[in-house]
């Protein structure tokens, strides 16, 4: 490792500009945790905090009153709700497969991101898990969805329901998220404890950081361990969604009814984490000043990877339409129609324009690589991932088997401001994330800095 | 210590209990008082016992709630079982015979009675919903005078004493009633007026067939009203008449008909009509006409008759025939070849056309066989020329006294003000209102009368047949029924029964010869319900066609209102019911609301959609209401249902659950619907209910209606039927002659055979199922009020039906089918829980709250539900209703209503059909008590009890005698969504309608 040779391997940029040393990088990244926030901050953050509270208004009154405070009807029984839900969940899976599935492919170019992707993840996958609980008619008694012992038979939980399944996918998956994000964090913790100038901080980074003492040993566990927690979490990005999407699949309800799920859930839900991490990543790197570290190289990596689920998405729409042509199945075929030509025709192009057209512009390297329009898409990346699982719940629900039962579905101010609360809440918490914990994995980065001479010196 | 490095604070500083510490390292049992733990294990334990007695004696006792055992039981009587009692609904006056069924001591279901010759069991919406009627806090509980709540002795020594003054004065008095079928009521009343110079009771049915009475008067010398028997007729033509809705009888009538339907030998059924009516839609063949032209197409038919009998009339020409001739033609045919056994009906209240359909019954024999007038009906006895002459009778102040008993003059008369300003000039009004209504809150004394369930009554609803009606339950307020009032102002006071026993002994009792003893007939007559009696045959001259003149020629007009009663509301008796309120109208599937009924085509050419309100203006007589398009109605024709805006109803302002964005189920200062009696007309004989040259205009305004159906073809949009060109195949249909050829017509696909679900859940029991005869559902829905009745299904407003939340178990699906010319075919499909073997809901529920019974049900089970809703997604059929709210159950006296057999759901948990589990259970109880096995028909869901079609069969699909086992063996049946492989319990049968190809 100190050759003092350069080592950069031919073809490849320098993953961090700015020829930083180690300590520019414990300043530069400690830098936003240790001065006051800035105004862009307060404003970010009381934003935020007002869509949460909008939220639990919103959830409070919708928890005391009745599920009836949405738009749903006893033919739409989801939309919002489980909507929300899906594209939580989706967005989560970017953060794992960036922390996980990257490291295992020793894609160095992760390190700058990986710290806040996982936060992201872990920030959306609670913002998914309350849509489970408050979808409920009877949220009180939620628990009752656990396999726990009880005198009442006893009664076991029906193991083959998907939603069963979705509990324990969704515990597993923030338990592995929470665990693999927080233990990675713990060196860092441990430098800003070093660094702690009052004594709050020293306490509590000091607590947190578990007494990390720096020596060899150490760094070998927690290296051994991080390896095997990537690899428990990288089968997560796959079977987790799967699962979710199992949520439809196992159902008789054309349009629901699909073998394709599975893959197409996880190509949407990479490809909608991918754009909240570039939403994310882009803002933060513009205004912490990052730009050394979150290169426009892994900009463009990070939309090739957009660009290439964004294809198996697109891939797989153009799929379901022709095995529904294929399949000569009534049902099946007007399911698609009626997504197309129907009342929700307008959901169904929105979400094919940012899912499929826009993406395609992707391909393009001077779009690629310019951090302003890759955020305008990041977002439209979002919005047409959100409504692809509204096109897929609602569109298959209010016009199935019997024309009698066709109904019309509109969201409710309750809905609206669940979904904003949603919203709310993810951001509160990355905004506290930005402001007290250290968005760069410092000690993941350091180790794929450009290794020049001055870099052996640990302690310039 | 020595050889040690490391000391502990205590230790270098010495501190003495430290240093005690290694020579006390065994402290000795038991351990000191207040030693170094400060607490003993002894002190514990006194103390954990001190702490659990006051704990105990602090508590208190369950607070206990008031429960006043029988210090005396009781004999009969065993609590948490039902006991069931014969009597006669009074609901209106068709007088079907039902079983009220009591729990502890209070009437929870009207059913049917099986044995009743008229109704067979059938009891239709109206009925069915009478019971909550029951239970209305709205009720009056005692006689008011002047406004102000007064006492019986107070009221009727103000009578008495006005009545003694009139009696002096030799004033008019009359008793203004709707049809009264109770010969004891009708003869007290009659001995009441006979007690005036000038007494007369005059009749008048809201709903008139006065025309046919008077028809009959002149054409057979008795004002009666014949007795149809459907039951006879191979051929039936109706000219507008709603016989299978709101007709008359239409349970005793639908009992009939049905009987005809049964295959291979399929009776024809033609209705010409101007609108799309219940029974128009289930016609083999349905002529639309404006509504001018239904007399002139029954002109033309008596003409050809006439000529053809060889006695032609002597009509000055008549207009063209406005249909085509050939159809005529056929009707001819099809009428002379079922002559005796063919039956030509209409509901037009015009005289003159009447008079042309009692010739054309005459001319086809049918006088005797399917219309009896020798021992006519009594359903129906108004007179309209008597009830307008008491108009101005009383408009001139001649009348001195007035009565008012089951009518609402003020309300549905088209001059009800008039009639509002004439009782002002009377000066004795009495009205027997059960709540201060338009007409009754004019009178000066209103003295309630009992629920029928409360009452002591008879009825001869038809000749002959005679029905006792009794109460189920003790009058729950100060009312009092119509024979004690009377017999308290003639100054003889005596309790009903007494009354009711007397009348019997002397006049009914003789009239029958098969009981020796008054009492044993008595007996014998409440227990079953009814008694069948002589009844003298009315005299009547042979057919005379005296100067029959033609009917009106058409007028033409842009825009003719039609006025029409809802199967539900009737005449507007029942809008307090806020079951019959919410109830889908079979036709429209709205709820809560009457509307502008339009043709699509006119609807098309004005740029009219649903909800645009319309302003309906004729004279000075105008009314706003929200527009709806109608298939199958005349292009000239507005159409609007009587019985709404009634005084009163604005109490169901709140009815549904109150939330941010819920809206009122009426609007600000608004009642339910608007009031069209004021477009009656009087044409000098009998009540018109249709106005030509009305003016018709949009306001611009929207008003949201609140329907349960909002899409109503099985075939899919327009625009999208690229790749499904084909209606589904949801409700199969087939024509008469395809079904001769082959029984099995009209099947689209067969189902599967094969299944990769292993047959490992075998029914070794009974194995519950359902087979419904699509042919004889009528739509009428009474399926659907019987449920709520039984199942304590909540009313949920109008906002929330407009929302697509209703709550009804059952449903009646119906769809149209378009066949050009602005014909329509109509079809209906009750959907319930088809009780999947391979239940898709039974899967996907985390917590495991539905799942399967040994006997094929698909169990929900409250208790367990979280609200998912994943199983109302995955139910192809959707039938499961999920709780969205509390509804409200504020009302007490309401709440007596409800079925302790069966859970009232909490916000929150799923609910669906349950095959009525709680009869099932009962019945198996049952038999096991009596050691017998179960037998087909012990079990009976209150939707197939109470089909007055009996077109739903339940029973054991184990037991191959069974009628579900049968139909399940007749070609005709199949399986809505077989394909799918859920297995479902719930089997059709295919329409047949008896109408060529095409």
């Amino acid at each position: 490792m100190s050759t003092g040779a350069r080592t950069y391997p031919p073809a490849h940029e320098p993953l961090i500009s700015g020829d930083k040393t180690l300590k520019q990088i414990t300043e530069d990244v400690c830098a936003p945790i240790e001065r006051r926030p800035t105004w862009l901050w307060w404003v970010g953050f009381l934003a935020s905090f007002c869509a949460l509270v909008l939220g639990i208004a919103a959830v409070s009154y919708q928890v005391a009153t009745g599920i009836g405070t949405w738009g749903l009807n006893r033919t739409v029984g989801w939309a919002f709700d489980i909507t929300n839900f899906v594209f939580w969940i989706g967005i989560g899976h970017a953060g794992t497969l960036i922390s996980a599935i990257l490291f295992l492919f020793r894609q160095k170019w992760r390190t700058s991101i990986n710290r806040s992707a996982e936060a992201m993840t872990i920030f959306a996958v609670m913002c998914a898990g309350v849509f489970p609980l408050i979808h409920m008619g009877r949220p009180w008694l939620a628990y009752w969805v656990l396999p726990y012992p009880n005198y009442r038979g006893p009664l076991w939980v029906n193991f083959r329901s998907p939603l069963l399944w979705d509990v324990f996918a969704i515990s597993t998956y923030f338990t592995i998220s929470a665990v693999f994000w927080f233990l990675g964090l713990v060196p860092d913790l441990a430098t800003l404890r070093d660094r702690a100038t009052t004594k709050i901080r020293k306490f509590l980074f000091g607590l947190f950081s578990l007494g990390w003492d720096g020596s060899n040993r150490t760094w070998m566990r927690y290296e051994t361990v991080y390896l095997l927690l990537a690899g428990l979490a990288t089968p997560l990005v796959l079977s987790v969604h799967t699962i979710v999407s199992f949520d439809f699949a196992t159902s008789v309800i054309p349009g629901w009814h699909t073998t394709i799920f599975p893959p197409y859930f996880v190509a949407g839900a990479i490809f909608s984490g991918f754009g909240m991490v570039l939403t994310l990543m882009l803002v933060t790197r513009k205004v912490l000043r990052f730009e050394d570290y979150i290169t426009i190289g892994h900009i463009e990596a990070m939309c090739k990877i957009i660009i290439a689920t964004g294809s198996i998405v697109g891939l797989a729409y153009g799929t379901e339409f022709f095995m529904a042509w294929y399949s000569a199945n009534e049902y099946e075929r007007f399911v698609f129609f009626n997504r197309a030509l129907g009342p929700f025709a307008w959901a169904y192009w929105t979400m094919v324009l940012c899912n499929v057209i826009t993406p395609q512009l992707l391909w393009f390297k001077k779009i690629r690589t310019n951090p302003g329009i890759v955020f305008v898409l990041s977002l439209v990346v979002n919005v047409g991932m959100w409504f692809e699982r509204f096109v897929i719940i609602v569109t298959s629900l209010h016009r199935d088997y019997l024309p009698s039962s066709w109904a019309d579905y509109s969201p409710t101010l309750v809905e609206v401001s669940t979904l904003v609360g949603s919203f709310g809440l993810f951001f509160t918490c990355f905004f506290l994330f930005a402001r007290f914990l250290p968005m760069i994995a410092m000690g993941e980065i350091k180790g794929v800095v450009g290794y020049t001479e001055r870099t052996t010196n640990v302690h310039e | 210590m020595p050889g040690n490095d490391r000391k502990s604070l205590e230790e270098r500083d010495g501190d003495p209990d430290f240093l005690r510490g290694p020579e006390d390292e065994f402290p000795e049992v038991p351990a000191t008082e207040g030693g170094r733990t400060g607490f003993s294990r002894r002190s514990f334990l006194k103390a954990a016992g001190f702490a659990t007695a006051g704990a105990l004696m602090g508590c208190k006792p369950a607070p206990l709630k008031k429960a006043i055992p029988y210090l005396i039981p009781a004999e009969e009587i065993t609590p948490g079982r039902a006991y069931w009692y014969a009597s006669m609904c009074g609901a209106c006056p068709a007088g079907c015979g039902i079983l009220i069924k009591n729990r502890d001591g209070r009437p929870i279901k009207l059913e049917g009675n099986p044995a009743h010759p008229l109704a067979r069991g059938g009891l239709c919406v109206v009925g069915q919903a009478a019971v909550l009627g029951l239970y209305d806090s709205q009720r009056l509980k005692a006689p008011v005078s002047g406004g102000k709540e007064s006492s019986w002795p107070a009221v009727d020594e103000a009578i008495r004493g006005r009545l003694k003054k009139i009696r002096a004065s030799r004033g008019k008095v009359r008793f203004l009633t709707g049809t009264i079928t109770s010969p004891t009521a009708r003869r007290m009343i009659s001995s009441f007026m006979a007690s005036f110079a000038d007494g007369k009771q005059v009749v008048y049915d809201a709903l008139s067939a006065s025309a046919i009475l008077d028809a009959h008067e002149a054409s057979h010398g008795a004002r009666v009203l014949p007795r149809y028997l459907f039951d006879r007729a191979d051929c039936i033509v109706s000219f507008d008449a709603d016989f299978l809705g709101t007709w008359i009888s239409p349970v005793e009538y639908t009992a009939g008909y049905t009987a005809k339907r049964a295959l291979p030998a399929l009776s024809h059924h033609t209705q010409i009509e101007s609108r799309l009516s219940l029974t128009g839609s289930n016609a083999d063949k349905r002529i639309r006409v404006g509504p001018s032209d239904i007399g002139l197409v029954l002109a033309h038919l008596a003409r050809r008759l006439a000529e053809d009998a060889g006695s032609p009339l002597s009509f000055r020409t008549l207009p063209p025939l406005p249909i085509d001739t050939g159809a005529l033609n056929e009707m001819i045919e099809r009428l002379l070849s079922n002559r005796g056994k063919s039956l030509v009906v209409s509901g037009l209240n015009d005289v003159d056309a009447q008079r042309l359909v009692n010739l054309v019954n005459h001319i086809l024999g049918n006088y005797g066989t399917t219309l009896d007038v020798k021992r006519p009906s009594y359903q129906k006895q108004g007179n309209d020329r008597d009830l307008y002459a008491l108009l101005d009778d009383m408009e001139s102040g001649e009348v001195a006294g007035i009565f008012l008993h089951g009518v609402n003059p003020v309300y549905d008369l088209p001059d009800g003000t008039r009639f509002a300003a004439a009782m002002k000039k009377v000066g004795l009004v009495v009205g027997f209102a059960e709540r201060s209504d338009e007409t009754a809150s004019l009178a000066h004394h209103i003295c309630p009368e009992h629920h029928f369930l409360e009452s002591w009554s008879d009825a001869e609803p038809v000749a002959g047949i005679l029905t006792i009606t009794q109460p189920a339950i003790r009058p729950l307020g100060g009312t009092r029924s119509l024979m004690e009032s009377i017999s308290a102002w003639m100054g003889t006071p005596k309790a009903d029964y007494d009354l009711l026993r007397e009348a019997w002994r002397s006049s009914v009792f003789t009239r029958q010869t098969l009981e020796r003893s008054y009492q044993a007939f008595w007996d014998k007559t409440v227990h079953d319900g009814y008694a069948m009696v002589g009844a003298t045959p009315v005299g009547t001259h042979p057919f005379s066609s005296s100067v029959m003149k033609g009917v009106p020629g058409p007028r033409p007009a842009e825009w003719t209102l039609v006025l029409y009663a809802k199967i539900g509301l009737l005449d507007g008796r029942h809008a307090h019911n806020p079951w019959l309120q919410e109830l889908p109208d079979p036709i429209s599937k709205i709820t809560w609301d009457n509307y502008v009924n339009v043709s699509p085509a006119t609807a098309a050419r004005f740029g009219i959609s649903d909800g645009d309100v319309l302003r309906i203006a004729a004279g000075s007589v105008a009314v706003e209401l929200p527009a709806h398009v109608q298939p199958g109605q005349h292009d000239a024709v507005a159409s609007i249902a009587l019985g709404y805006g009634r005084k009163g109803t604005d109490r169901f302002a709140n009815v549904g659950p109150q939330w941010l964005e819920g809206r009122p189920t009426v609007p600000e200062g608004g009642l339910v619907g608007k009031n069209a009696a004021p477009f009656r007309g009087f044409d000098g004989r009998s009540i018109q209910d249709w106005k030509p040259g009305v003016t018709v205009t949009r306001t611009g305004r929207r008003y949201d209606l609140a329907s349960a159906q909002t899409y109503h073809s099985l075939s899919v949009p327009e625009r999208m039927r690229g790749a499904n060109p084909e209606p589904r195949p949801i409700v199969q249909e087939a024509t008469l002659d395809a079904f001769l050829k082959n029984p099995a017509a009209g099947a689209t696909r067969g189902e599967d055979p094969a299944s990769l679900w292993p047959e490992d859940h075998k029914y070794t029991g009974a194995r519950w199922g359902m087979a419904i005869d699509l042919s004889a559902c009528t739509g009428c829905g009474a399926c659907v009020v019987a449920c709520q009745a039984e199942n304590n299904v909540p009313v949920v407003g109008k906002d929330e039906v407009r929302r697509r939340r209703e709550m009804h178990w059952i449903r009646i699906d119906r769809y149209y089918a378009e066949r050009g010319n602005g014909d329509v075919g109509v079809v209906f499909q009750p959907v319930m829980c088809h009780q999947c073997g391979n239940a898709p809901c039974e899967t996907v529920c985390p917590v495991l709250a539905t799942v399967h019974s040994s006997e094929g049900l698909n169990q929900q089970v409250y208790n367990r539900c979280v609200g998912t809703r994943y199983c109302a997604n995955n139910c192809p059929y959707k039938v499961r209703r999920f709780n969205w709210f509390d509804y409200p159950h504020e009302d007490k006296l309401q709440n007596m209503v409800l079925n302790p057999d069966v859970t009232i759901r909490s916000r929150g948990i799923m609910e669906k059909c349950t095959f009525c589990v709680q009869r099932i259970q009962e019945a198996k109880a049952e038999a096991r008590r009596q050691g017998r096995t179960l037998m087909d028909g012990d079990v009976q869901p209150a939707c197939m009890q109470s089909c007055p079609a009996k077109a739903i069969a339940f029973g054991n699909a184990n037991d191959p005698e069974s009628t579900v086992s049968k139909r399940k063996r007749d070609p005709r049946w199949y399986r809505v969504l077989a394909e799918l492989n859920v297995d479902p319990s719930v089997g059709y049968l295919r329409v047949i309608r008896n109408r060529e190809e095409g």
